[in-house]
């Protein structure tokens, strides 16, 4: 009987990981899909909770007999012939009737949550039009008027009704800490989706439908606000670009700011969006929690002179702009009318750049804009540098840099 | 029924297809077949997992950098495909061919030469979907190939014409494959083998064979829709013309959930052999297994659009189809509580086979568990595209299909070629395989439930999914060894291994009254059933399993009177099947191929050709 022994200190061996994950599971985790932070979400929550507990009795008494008779009836030397029994009819009724009665338990509330989660939206709500792009998410408040990109603003305590449509394949809508993902499926018939967000924080949204090449790079933030936090951020998303197309400003303090030689995305440089006249309207980027700021490591194929960022000049950028093929792709409300990739109006108040995928600083900008595809695979914005193969642009380090200056002044 | 009858005796002469590659190549044999199956399925599943060892490693950390975005697609694609059809489907397919006829006490299949053809068909499938690598150009669609992303529009690349062609190709053998197999269990059973004793694997292939009949014409035909889509101009999936992006989806899942149910069911019936003969006792409640059997395949039809609660089907779809997939957990829950009633009261010898039969009920119920978890449409939009499905499924088709199907082999092995595999090593292989699966599937319902999304390539630091990736890649790689020691185990056995006689584990069915390996004929006389357990006394079976064989590893195995010398008529080797199936993978080189109008005519005319001449060569040689 060693060997069963053996045996038996291998599965306790094995389940000692799951136990220590079982615990980790606790602690803070950023995405997690419980503690959710709306209504709907809560509803989902209680029903999965409801179904783990009862998931729980049902692995814990089947592995439980399965164990117990592992051990009780493995043969011994001197056994005799076991009783040969063919069934038992109540047994078998009984153990089909008690699943029934689980389920019942489950499906009773399920379809109480169907109905009431897939109700119509109150009257009143805020109303989001989201697109799915490959691979960025294009948000617009048709009530405000405002377009914008891979940021959303949601006031609290206001329910946010969500109409989904795509450009291209389907995608799925996805925040964690909210709700539920809903797909995106069709240009012209939408989804929809909607819940009250109940307390203020940054959270993290996905694309959750594989969608093709950077699926994994279809990320973007959601940013939930007090109310007159949002009423002062839709004010200011209303506006014109914050730089004016006939102004001609010296380079701004904070792009000088950046001139030391590049670290790796640090907070403090993208806590230097925060410009002192916008950080009442988007979210205090020195509170962003770690989680929300991407870390996605720079291409090692792509080499960029960051000694053009310190003589990086916005107005020059802004007229390179004019005249570059971005204005095809991109407005820039009252420049340019492009419609193709995200609305740049207000692109330097925003925290990431790429759909979450980097820091919205100058040194991601720069490399950015020079060539989007070694920054994210299958990006069908074409490079910008000059002599890059299928380059639509043919910009020198400097001249990007005055562009990534410019479009960083769009606060 | 001309096999049930001793023919007159032919003076045959020597075959030039006796022996050496042309035995195989010509095969018409049910058991060399089988046991091609389960070399090529057992190849691929070693393949599938080299591309599961990849993509574990690109996810071991945060932000990974061995491999593009653009492999990582086609790996994951890939992974899926090949396990799925190539590995496991394959590796059931073996045990149909392997034993339907074994256990039915008949001498072949009903449609010998056409069994070939779905062997070589598969084959031919298999390897053109996988030269798409050597082109930098494997399907990158993911196995499940949503539309639009699977038209030309979002997918120019020769990809995903790879994956149109090639599951075209494995569908026409699982469907001639299928066809064949509910013929010979209706009609080639012998006498007394009423359906009500038949052994229960049969009647799990059974079952499996009306999923494949009625759910394969389904793929079929979405396929077919994109092959056309993708070809020549049609705009089924072309969202710009109007079509609707979820046709695909519900062609798609109505046959791909029958299909979850095609590649666990034959593992089921495994499961259902090995446990009574090391449990010494019957199967308990073998009428509700065959029947949970049935009820499982025909509501398995019923709740497709689980896979879709998040599309916005609205209310009422999701309620329903919430409920009926409720449902299906009963019988299934049944099927487990009947193997625990099984072992109840017995005397379980541990052997290899046992340890995986029991891996399979342990793991599967979590699988199941998780499954139901599901069904609940509010709950599952947290859930769906998340890790945790990714969780869910492998403790069904690894925890399930995969264990029942090691289960089978340890406890077949015998059988096919009448040495067992090695107890120690299989013994390792178990326990590593347990440990290793564990640790890399059950993080993964935790980094799902911690939101980590299914299908990306990459994932950014801080989002708490760390340790639950690093933990599951440490766990593919102890898979990985543990396979290695079983292709070791598996291939030294089959020459070297003890010899294992008729019966080795003293089991209950009728295949085990015959000589291992089984001579061509199978059974020199066709038996006669008279109970469910024909080898087994009416008081019972011995009381404690015999001990795994030890002795004869190095002596021949016993040989037996040839069919010629006791005058049984056998289907004669051929090699049309194979000519007809070349001539079919030619026409679909030269569709792939820029489209060469002459080549696809080429191919077309040496599969017609030979298969008239197939068709007018007798299967049995004229006397």
């Amino acid at each position: 009987m060693t060997g069963f022994h053996r045996a038996r200190r291998t599965v306790y061996a094995a389940l000692t990981p799951v136990l220590v994950l079982g615990l980790a599971a606790c602690a803070g985790f950023p995405d997690t899909i419980f503690g959710a932070h709306s209504e709907i979400g809560r509803t989902e929550d209680r029903l999965t909770y409801l179904l783990l507990i009862l998931g729980g009795l049902v692995f814990v008494l089947v592995e439980g007999a399965l164990i117990w008779a592992i051990i009780r009836f493995r043969s011994r030397p001197n056994a005799t012939t076991p009783q040969q029994t063919h069934g038992n009819t109540t047994l078998e009724v009984t153990w089909t009737l008690i699943p029934a009665v689980i389920l019942a338990v489950i499906a009773v509330p399920s379809v109480r949550a169907i109905f009431e989660t897939q109700a119509a939206a109150a009257a009143g709500s805020l109303q989001v039009e989201v697109i799915g792009h490959q691979w960025w998410w294009e948000f617009r408040y048709p009530q405000y008027k405002i377009t914008t990109a891979n940021e959303l603003y949601l006031p609290v305590g206001r329910t946010a009704s969500f109409t989904l449509r795509t450009e291209d394949v389907i995608h799925s809508f996805w925040i964690p800490q909210l709700a539920g993902k809903r797909d995106v499926v069709h240009k012209e018939r939408p989804n929809y989706l909607w819940f009250t967000p109940d307390s203020a924080g940054a959270w993290n949204g996905f694309c959750a439908e594989y969608c093709g090449t950077s699926h994994s790079n279809m990320r973007f933030r959601v940013f939930t606000v007090s109310p007159e936090q949002f009423a002062a951020w839709v004010k200011h998303q209303q506006s014109g670009p914050a730089f004016p197309a006939a102004a001609a400003a010296p380079a701004q303090p904070d792009t000088s700011k950046k001139a030391a030689p590049a670290t790796p995305a640090t907070p403090a440089t993208t806590a230097s969006l925060a410009s002192a006249d916008t950080s009442s309207a988007t979210y205090p980027v020195d509170q962003l929690p770690k989680w929300t700021v991407p870390e996605t490591p720079l291409p090692t194929d792509e080499h960029f002179d960051e000694s053009t960022i310190a003589k990086a000049d916005p107005a020059r950028g802004a007229q390179i702009f004019k005249t570059a093929a971005c204005i095809g792709c991109h407005t820039i409300q009252g420049v340019s009318p492009g419609i193709i990739g995200p609305n740049l109006t207000h692109v330097g108040s925003r925290t990431t750049i790429g759909a979450g995928l980097y820091p919205n600083d100058m040194k991601h900008l720069t490399m950015w804009i020079k060539d989007a595809r070694l920054m994210k695979p299958g990006s069908i914005m074409p490079p910008m540098g000059k002599g890059l193969p299928e380059a639509m642009g043919a910009f020198d380090d400097q001249q990007i840099a005055d562009l990534a200056a410019y479009l960083s002044s769009l606060k | 029924m001309a096999t049930t009858v001793a023919a007159p005796s032919v003076t045959g002469k020597a075959h030039k297809y006796e022996s050496g590659i042309w035995s195989w190549l010509a095969t018409t044999d049910h058991k060399k077949i089988g046991q091609l199956y389960m070399y090529t399925a057992i190849a691929w599943f070693v393949i599938g997992g080299i591309e599961a060892l990849f993509i574990r490693s690109q996810l071991f950390g945060p932000n990974g950098r061995l491999v593009s975005a653009d492999t990582y697609n086609q790996l994951f694609t890939m992974h899926g495909t090949t396990m799925i059809f190539m590995a496991i489907m394959p590796l059931s397919a073996a045990f149909f061919n392997l034993l339907i006829p074994l256990q039915i006490g008949a001498r072949d299949v009903a449609f010998p030469r056409l069994n070939a053809f779905s062997y070589w068909v598969f084959l031919a499938g298999s390897v053109f979907m996988n030269v798409s690598w050597f082109m930098h150009a494997a399907p990158d669609g993911g196995w499940f190939a949503y539309a639009p992303l699977n038209t030309r529009q979002f997918n120019p690349g020769i990809n995903m014409d790879f994956w149109v062609i090639g599951l075209q190709i494995l569908g026409i053998s699982s469907l001639a494959a299928g066809f064949n197999f509910i013929t010979t269990i209706i009609n080639m059973r012998a006498p007394g083998m009423h359906f009500m004793r038949m052994p229960v694997f049969t009647w799990a292939a059974f079952v499996t064979q009306f999923l494949i009949v009625l759910a394969f014409p389904i793929i079929t035909v979405a396929v077919t829709f994109l092959l056309f889509d993708r070809f020549f101009g049609t705009t089924f999936y072309e969202i710009a013309a109007g079509a609707d992006p979820l046709l695909w989806q519900h062609l798609f899942w109505l046959f791909g959930h029958p299909e979850v149910y095609i590649l666990i069911l034959p593992a089921f019936g495994l499961v259902s052999e090995v446990l009574p003969t090391f449990s010494r006792k019957p199967l308990f409640g073998y009428p509700v297994m065959v029947y949970s059997l049935i009820l499982i395949a025909f509501l398995g039809f019923g709740v497709w659009a689980h896979h879709m609660f998040a599309v916005g089907m609205g209310p009422v779809a999701d309620s329903i189809f919430s409920i009926t997939t409720m449902l299906i957990a009963i019988p299934t829950g049944v099927k487990i509580f009947n193997w625990l009633g099984t072992m109840w009261g017995g005397n379980i010898s541990f052997r290899t086979s046992t340890l995986f039969a029991i891996g399979l009920v342990g793991l599967f119920t979590i699988g199941g568990i998780s499954g139901v978890m599901h069904s609940s449409p509010p709950s599952d939009l947290m859930q769906t595209d998340s890790y945790f499905i990714v969780a869910h499924f492998h403790y069904v088709l690894f925890g399930g299909s995969m264990m029942g199907l090691f289960a089978g082999i340890y406890y077949y092995f015998p059988k096919m070629t009448g040495r067992v595999m090695n107890e120690r090593l299989g013994k390792w292989h178990f326990w590593l395989t347990f440990i290793g699966m564990n640790l890399a599937f059950f993080p993964m319902h935790f980094a799902g439930l911690n939101g980590m999304p299914r299908r990306i390539w990459s994932y950014d630091t801080n989002q708490g999914w760390d340790l639950d990736n690093h933990l599951s890649t440490i766990g593919a790689f102890i898979i990985a060894f543990a396979t290695a020691i079983f292709l070791y185990n598996f291939l030294r056995s089959r020459g070297h291994g003890a010899l294992a006689g008729n019966n080795p584990w003293d089991a209950p069915t009728i295949e085990w009254s015959i000589p291992s390996p089984p001579p061509d004929y199978n059974y020199a006389k066709i038996p006669t059933v008279t109970s469910r357990y024909p080898m087994w006394s009416q008081l019972g079976p011995a009381p404690v399993a015999p001990p795994v064989p030890t002795a004869g590893a190095d002596q021949p195995l016993p040989t037996h009177p040839s069919a010629d010398q006791l005058g049984i008529p056998m289907p004669t080797p051929t090699i049309k099947p194979l000519i007809a199936t070349l001539g079919m993978v030619v026409a679909f080189v030269g569709l792939i191929w820029h489209r060469q109008i002459p080549i696809i005519l080429l191919g077309g005319l040496i599969f017609v050709i030979s298969l008239y001449a197939w068709v007018l060569t007798p299967l049995e040689p004229e006397h």
